[in-house]
């Protein structure tokens, strides 16, 4: 079904009809001219329309959660690794995870798990927020592109919804002080996601600047109108450069974001019935996945949503269990609750709707914990080895690529680095791993890096 | 009259001409006959180049091509086939359009086209010398060539399927170690070539992931293979090393459709000369105008100008090809009207493209452009009346305002703004009181006028206290010699080394020994660290190198292509560095921030991006960038002579509407490019429309955002606008582009709202003024747009806030609907 295997006859641009190219060239995308539509064309990076039209929600488990208390237990192993909870049964035959879990255990046929994640990058939240989202750690000044980002620079947006959005806000400060992966790099600001900024489970949520502002009434925002076009008309052209063109394109999408009844709708959570809104949990991590659902479905290509937003301050996976920190108990009482409870009611959700084929969801940390816990109760940054994983979107659920070993601490068998992982999430919505982006200094940059493979095993 | 460079006038003659050539090889005379037909007056010939060939040793051979020459200037191939004499036979035969040796001597080589006649001096030697393929100079340019040493293939920084090469063979050594004796020596067999795996595998006779790269019966191949059949002979310190590489036509004049074949020679050491055509690898910058495939023939697509770069064994040489635009017949290129220097070169360049110019931009234009660029504020409305409606000629006043605006002090707020992105101020990576001193640093310098020069050598020389000396924290910033370098390099000469960290530059000279030479200068440079107080010291050690990994040695201390230095010398190694940085004779230091001055009034680099001067990159106009450096070089480095300068230049003061014949230049200056504000400038400019300043942290009340010392200060608007957070040095850390959410922003967003409606500004004055519809939409126009409205405007405008009951928010209205268009939120 999928081919992605880069044979010379996925370099065309079969799959581009009429319509898409309509849309490219003037609803499309924010700076998606047909020019680089062409471009894009003879680079062999579109591929045909049946599986492009799949759409990824990314989960960033930022804080990151201890393999060992959530889906690769160890219960054989002694006391001090195999800390404090204990494994159950799951629906898959092939894998137990953390009682702190019970709905994942119900819905285990439909996830697999990749337990052999490793990155060979410092120990810090950030360099793994940068490699599980680009695929790369930022060096020489290169800044490479968020998933979601590569995916807007070579498919533009579907509908008059951005293609790329962020939930619910892009990722703050994890320690490192560096840049997070969470937008375009060295694509240009015009590929950045569009970012929710604002919290879904609160009463009164409304996306910022969606809305003009409630004195402003209709015939105001007619009048204003009215008025720009009497100041706009009169001078002719003045502007022949592409950054004015570009500014007409985001007026008109604006506008259409602002008017557009189907865009206005996906983040209206109010139209959830009561009972699907209660299934989510009334918790933000759950209300953004019930927006993510609805984006997806209006027809948002990608949804990268932030379980957590910083490791200070806020209850998280960064359970070093000693203050600013989180415990393992506020992680078993109140981060795992809601979690679990979010997350499989998207599962369960997008196949109840039939949307699980066509939606990726994928699962992710920037680390592991230490296999041993520390002194304080808690477990601290740990690179070489975590578990992540994957639904829908081509996958096939209810099992476990690759194995750590006995104490969780290194792959002992498929490692698998962020790229390959990043590479499994272009391969599940059908780009080609060989495409190239304009990188800095106008240097070709491989969407992955060469001989970089998607986790194929998961497919 | 000369044999190779016929010259006349087509007006002084019949049209016919005909011409003897002594040909010794037959006793006879052949009569080459050729005549000019093209335009009117123009002086016609044919050329060939290379018009010296030389040729060593038994397999030597050299292509030829046989342009036209018109004026002077290089134009394309000629159409029907040359016919080829000698004057000595038996030195050279013509095959395949090459001159291949066939024996020891001197001869000219006459070329006959119904066009013309040119000569070629020919010497071949050491054709009965044994000829070997070198592994230095042969066997890594195959494989360049081929691919296998790229950096998607074995060029790899892990190699590919165990295979690793240096990138595109910048170590002979190691890549001779990796073929012949790693994995056992399985790659070669050297008593039967063929089944080398060396050969194997790329005619794909194994599998190989990489597929064919070339044929077993291609030269290629045959290198290859000889080289393997000679004993493999390795990389020694007697080869002859490349000394120069040359290409040919170094410039020339072509046509959409044409086709033009490149031609690459390279000087050795040892005084040989080789064609290179075939091994070089050929880029064309701009693909919209020239392309060009593996064999270096060329394919015109386009108009406009592009450079073309070609490749070999690290050298890089370039030739420019220009396609001019529109006929001959367009009126406007009649020689516009020059001011200075500046204009002459502009002009000078786009008639050679044939791209006319718009016309004069305006006073209103530009008043509010000469504010913008100069300065990062608007006019204000009185001061916009002032210059618009001074009698004073439009010259005289428009040099009076250039002369005022250097001088205002919101110049030194912009400019301290804009060098503090390139030295990255910012209190996150320096704590505050750090971020202040090094901000009063730069702010005191843009203050004094400190020459580019002084600045730059202070910086870069600086020691003591960061809070003291505030340039210091330019190395506190910077904490390894490596990252000092590539700094220095990319702020102060607008080279990017970066690449050349691992590997020799691929697209530029630089070699992995001149970085490694480059950031040994910065190896004693120490810092006595304040934890988080900010109160570092910088001071330099008198010993310490930094190793360079390919060698295991420290490289001797060396500024990139100047002089090195000994080990020994204890003296400071950076005076060494800016010595030689800010010496005039260094191109690169005065280029790069005459291009940085250039772009922040012109919008567009003379070279693009500003951060990116290298050979493989060419400025737009080669001539005004060097004129532009020389002129700021003999003003003493003074930045504001090249400000006033550019500003006075007809150039700068075109129109930014698009003829139609120019609307397709982006790069010559045939009109003043539009651009979005700039984010802080933008937000200024809303403040200062609508009389509501914004609050900025724990900053006093009524600063600018240009005024901002930092980056590191919380602001939805300017963040979402592009401002750059002075992590890297690099101008693409901001940004221009419109954005969708920058849309809602000002559309829905509080910032502009809130403003609009704040209680007691300039809108609630305006009300309360009792002003007339028509003057209120008069001096909404004078304070936002810095001009009056036309009267369509002024009457349809002001029908509809008459029309309204309540004054007040029909103003917000029409304020708001002024500073969203285009006209307001780009500088134009």
């Amino acid at each position: 079904m999928l081919d992605v295997s880069g044979d010379g006859s996925a370099h065309t641009c079969d799959g581009i009809t009429r319509r898409d190219f309509l849309q490219a060239g003037t609803l499309g995308a924010v700076g998606f001219s047909l020019a680089h539509w062409n471009a894009l064309q003879a680079a062999g990076a579109l591929k045909s329309e049946h599986d492009s039209d799949r759409a990824a929600i990314m989960i960033f488990n930022l804080g990151a959660p201890s393999q060992m208390d959530t889906w690769d237990m160890k219960p054989n192993a002694p006391r001090e690794v195999r800390g404090p909870f204990k494994p159950i049964a799951t629906k898959s035959s092939e894998f137990q995870v953390s009682e702190i879990f019970p709905l994942h255990a119900k819905h285990a046929d439909k996830f697999s798990l990749v337990r052999s994640c490793y990155h060979t990058g410092a120990a810090v939240h950030d360099t793994g927020h940068q490699m599980m989202q680009t695929g790369r750690l930022f060096a020489g000044g290169v800044i490479s592109p968020h998933a979601g980002c590569a995916l807007e620079f070579l498919r533009g947006r579907k509908t008059d919804l951005p293609a790329h959005v962020i939930l619910p806000e892009p990722m703050g400060p994890t320690g490192g002080n560096m840049p997070h992966g969470q937008d375009a790099g060295f694509l240009g600001k015009a590929y950045d996601p569009f970012v929710l900024n604002a919290d879904p489970s609160k009463e009164n949520f409304k996306v910022p600047d969606l809305l003009p502002p409630e004195k402003i009434g209709d015939a105001r925002l007619e009048r204003r109108r009215q008025l720009r076009d009497i100041v706009d008309d009169t001078v002719d052209n003045f502007e022949a450069s592409e950054n004015a063109q570009l500014m007409d394109t985001n007026f008109e999408a604006a506008f259409r974001l602002m008017t557009s009844p189907q865009a206005r709708a996906a983040f209206d959570l109010s139209k959830e019935p009561q009972k699907v809104r209660d299934r989510y949990g009334h918790s933000r991590f759950g209300q953004c996945c019930l927006l993510a659902r609805r984006l997806v479905e209006a027809g948002v290509r990608f949804v990268t949503l932030n379980t957590f937003i910083t490791v200070f301050n806020e209850i998280s996976w960064d359970i070093h269990g000693s203050r600013p920190f989180t415990s393992i108990e506020g992680m078993r009482d109140i981060v795992a609750p809601m979690y679990d409870q979010g997350y499989t009611a998207l599962l369960e959700d997008l196949d109840d709707r039939g949307m699980l084929d066509s939606t990726l969801v994928c699962n992710l940390a920037e680390f592991g914990r230490t296999p041993k816990v520390n002194p304080a109760g808690g477990r601290d940054h740990w690179p070489q080895c975590w578990t992540i994983y994957f639904a829908g979107g081509g996958i096939q659920g209810g099992r476990v690529i690759g194995r750590s070993d006995d104490a969780g601490a290194y792959p002992a068998e498929r490692p698998a680095s962020p790229s390959e992982v990043v590479a499994t999430i272009y391969k599940s919505l059908g780009l080609e791993l060989e495409a190239e982006l304009p990188g800095p200094q106008s240097r070709p940059f491989p969407l992955v890096d060469f001989g970089t493979r998607a986790i194929d095993e998961l497919f | 009259m000369s044999c190779s460079k016929p010259r006349r006038r087509v007006g002084e003659s019949t049209g016919l001409h005909l011409r003897a050539t002594p040909l010794l090889s037959s006793f006879a005379y052949i009569v080459a006959a050729f005549f000019c037909s093209l335009s009117f007056g123009a002086e016609e010939t044919v050329t060939v180049l290379p018009a010296n060939i030389d040729l060593t040793g038994p397999q030597a051979a050299q292509r030829i091509l046989v342009q036209h020459r018109v004026d002077g200037n290089l134009h394309g191939p000629v159409d029907v086939p040359p016919k080829f004499t000698v004057t000595t036979p038996g030195v050279v035969e013509i095959r395949d359009g090459q001159v291949v040796a066939v024996g020891n001597g001197e001869t000219e080589l006459h070329v006959s086209t119904p066009d013309g006649v040119a000569t070629a001096q020919v010497r071949v030697s050491a054709v009965d010398q044994p000829f070997e393929w070198t592994f230095r100079n042969h066997v890594l340019s195959v494989m360049a060539k081929a691919g296998c040493n790229s950096g998607a293939c074995h060029g790899a920084a892990a190699g590919q399927g165990g295979f690793r090469l240096s990138l595109r063979g910048y170590d002979p050594k190691g890549d001779f170690h990796q073929i012949t004796r790693q994995t056992r020596g399985r790659r070669i067999v050297p008593s039967d070539p063929g089944r080398s795996l060396l050969l194997l595998k790329p005619t794909q006779t194994l599998p190989h992931k990489g597929g064919e790269r070339f044929t077993s019966d291609s030269l290629e191949y045959r290198v290859l293979a000889q080289w393997i059949a000679a004993g493999t002979p390795p990389p020694s310190t007697t080869d002859a090393l490349i000394t120069e590489l040359e290409i040919f036509p170094k410039t020339v004049i072509l046509q959409p459709g044409a086709e033009q074949q490149v031609i690459v020679r390279a000087h050795f050491s040892d005084g040989h000369i080789e064609d290179v055509t075939p091994w070089a690898k050929y880029t064309a910058t701009v693909t919209g105008t020239a392309q060009i495939d593996g064999k270096g023939k060329v394919t015109i697509v386009g108009h406009g100008e592009s450079a073309i770069t070609a490749w070999y064994l690290s050298r890089i040489a370039t030739a420019t090809v220009t396609v001019p635009f529109s006929p001959d017949d367009a009126p406007e290129l009649a020689e516009a009207p020059a001011r200075n220097f500046i204009d002459h070169l502009v002009t000078e360049k786009l008639r050679s493209l044939r791209i006319p110019s718009s016309g004069p931009a305006t006073d209103h234009e530009f008043l509010r452009r000469a504010h913008l660029d100069t300065t990062g504020v608007l006019p204000t409305a009185a001061e916009t009346k002032g210059f618009l409606d001074d009698p004073a000629p439009s010259r005289q006043k428009r040099d009076q305002l250039i002369d005022a605006l250097l001088e205002r002090p919101e110049f030194v707020d912009y400019w301290s703004y804009k060098w503090s992105d390139l030295l990255l101020v910012n209190s996150r990576r320096l704590g505050n009181a750090a971020m202040w001193a090094y901000y009063a640093w730069i702010r005191n310098r843009v203050e004094a006028n400190t020459p580019w020069d002084d600045f730059t050598r202070q910086l870069v020389t600086s020691t003591g206290s960061a809070l003291e000396n505030g340039a210091t924290n330019f190395f506190v910033l910077h904490q390894d010699p490596r990252e000092m370098a590539e700094t220095t390099s990319v702020a102060f000469l607008g080279l990017s080394i970066n690449c050349a960290k691992c590997h020799n530059h691929p697209l530029e000279k630089w070699t992995n020994n001149q970085y490694y030479g480059m950031a040994n200068l910065f190896s004693r440079v120490r810092t006595k660290k304040d934890e988080g107080g900010g109160h570092n010291m910088i001071y330099t050690a008198t010993s310490g190198e930094l190793i360079q990994p390919l060698t295991g040695e420290p490289q001797p201390p060396r500024p990139l292509d100047g002089m090195a230095i000994d080990f020994a010398e204890t003296q400071d190694r950076r005076l060494h560095l800016a010595d030689w940085l800010v010496d005039r004779k260094n191109p690169y230091f005065s280029r790069a921030i005459s291009n940085r001055v250039w772009a922040n009034f012109m919008g567009v680099g003379l070279v693009e991006k500003v951060d990116d001067l290298r050979v493989t990159n060419p400025a737009s106009n080669e001539k005004l960038l060097s004129a532009l450096a020389d002129y700021l070089a003999d003003k003493g480095f003074n930045l504001k002579s090249l400000m006033r300068a550019i500003l006075r230049s007809n150039t700068y003061q075109r129109s930014s509407r698009a003829t139609k014949a120019n609307a397709a230049d982006t790069r010559y200056y045939s009109r003043y490019y539009s651009r979005r504000l700039k984010a802080e400038v933008l937000l200024d400019a809303f403040s200062q429309v609508t009389g509501v300043p914004t609050q900025f942290g724990d900053y006093p009340k009524g600063w600018r955002a240009l005024q901002l010392p930092d980056s590191n200060i919380n602001s939805y608007f300017l963040s979402s606008f592009g401002r750059p957070d002075r992590e890297q040095t690099c101008e693409c850390e901001r940004t221009a582009e419109p954005s969708v959410a920058q849309v809602l922003h000002i559309t829905n967003g509080s910032t502009l709202n809130d403003k609009l409606a704040a209680e007691s500004n300039h809108l609630t004055k305006s009300v309360d003024s009792g002003k007339s519809a028509e003057k209120l939409v008069e001096d909404a126009y004078l304070r936002a747009l810095s001009r009056r409205p036309s009267k369509k405007e002024r009457e349809g405008i002001a029908k509809i806030i008459a029309a309204a009951n309540d004054k007040r928010l029909a103003l917000e209205d029409l304020y708001w609907s002024v500073v969203s268009t285009k006209e307001f939120l780009f500088n134009h």
